[in-house]
């Protein structure tokens, strides 16, 4: 009797010490581990439309299509499982991994991100070549010396086709 | 008049049923983990109950598989109005990686009428908590839609 009730106190000196451990959340802020992968979000100024994140992603939530108002980036983050895949296929590090978690919502188009970028089309044939954001950077990084680049705003058709009719430009560019 | 008489109701304590509608478990432990006293949502008057004829809200994990509609439906009827519907995980909100498979319906919204969608695969437990207390109206919303347009 006298030894239980002797281990009883132990007990509750011991759950005296461990004080209060719930978490103040959400009354406080939680700020989460630093390798927290949260919502995922889209630098719009860096994004040049070319899709490497939509071919990378497992669950299939990001959709391009081309339409007349140019190349719609699709991202339904309902669906994420913030595997970063889309993070890691991203030639331009558009994409960003921010550490929000708090993203409960009664509306389902609260996580969705739409990006509408403008097209090239071929001066030839009319049909879409790439965003003006990524024929830009191949004109940049090529520089403006490199067989003239007029062959930037062609599809492969064309480029094909005005290759042939031009046999200086092969030799060119293999030279 | 409805969402007065939804705040009035919801604003002591809400019981909460579980249902797991074809999901991993992932979502299911992450709200056992809600549950324990290190985050303790019995503090806001949440708690499990066994029936939903005395849950408040149900609790939705999965991306609702077929088999799974029809006891969903009767599990929704069974419920006292008025009801909150709660879908937890990435599953449940819009069928997360099985969104397009022939055995799921692709999300809790083409079944019943969700109040509030939690994503996240899991979400972790101080997401669910959160969403939680936005549906009781304690806390603000933080995540809008986007669009860019290039100029």
């Amino acid at each position: 009797m006298f030894k239980h009730t002797i281990s009883e106190l132990k007990e509750a000196l011991i759950c005296l010490e461990a004080g209060q451990v719930t978490l103040k959340y959400p009354f406080a802020p939680h700020a989460p581990d630093i390798n927290f992968r949260g919502k995922v979000d889209v630098d719009f100024a860096c994004c040049i439309g070319c899709g490497a994140c939509a071919n990378a992603c497992p669950a299939i939530l990001i959709s391009v299509n081309d339409g007349d108002d140019g190349r719609t980036l699709f991202f339904e983050l309902g669906r994420c499982t913030f595997c970063a895949a889309c993070h890691d296929a991203c030639p331009q590090k558009a994409i960003v991994l921010t550490s929000q978690f708090e993203t409960a919502t009664s509306n389902i188009a609260d996580l969705q991100i739409r990006l509408i970028l403008k097209l090239v089309h071929c001066r030839e044939c009319g049909q879409v070549v790439n965003t003006q954001r990524a024929v830009d950077l191949v004109r940049e990084q090529l520089g403006q010396d490199f067989g003239g680049l007029a062959w930037l705003d062609l599809c492969p058709d064309c480029r094909r086709k005005m290759a042939l009719q031009d046999p200086d430009l092969m030799l060119e560019v293999v030279a | 008049m409805t969402n007065t008489l939804f705040n009035w109701c919801f604003k002591k304590s809400i019981w909460v049923y579980h249902v797991n509608a074809g999901s991993c478990n992932g979502c299911d432990i992450e709200i056992l983990d809600v549950l324990t006293p290190y985050y303790d949502v019995e503090r806001f008057g949440i708690r499990l109950v066994h029936t939903p004829r005395h849950a408040d809200a149900l609790l939705v994990t999965g991306p609702v598989t077929r088999q799974v509609r029809e006891r969903l439906l009767r599990l929704y009827e069974a419920t006292h109005d008025p009801k909150l519907v709660i879908a937890v995980g990435s599953c449940a909100t819009c069928g997360g990686i099985w969104h397009d498979s022939y055995a799921t319906l692709g999300g809790l919204s083409t079944v019943l009428p969700v109040n509030i969608y939690i994503p996240g695969c899991p979400p972790r437990p101080e997401a669910i908590l959160y969403g939680v207390a936005e549906a009781l109206g304690l806390v603000p919303k933080k995540v809008t839609e986007q669009v860019f347009v290039e100029a």
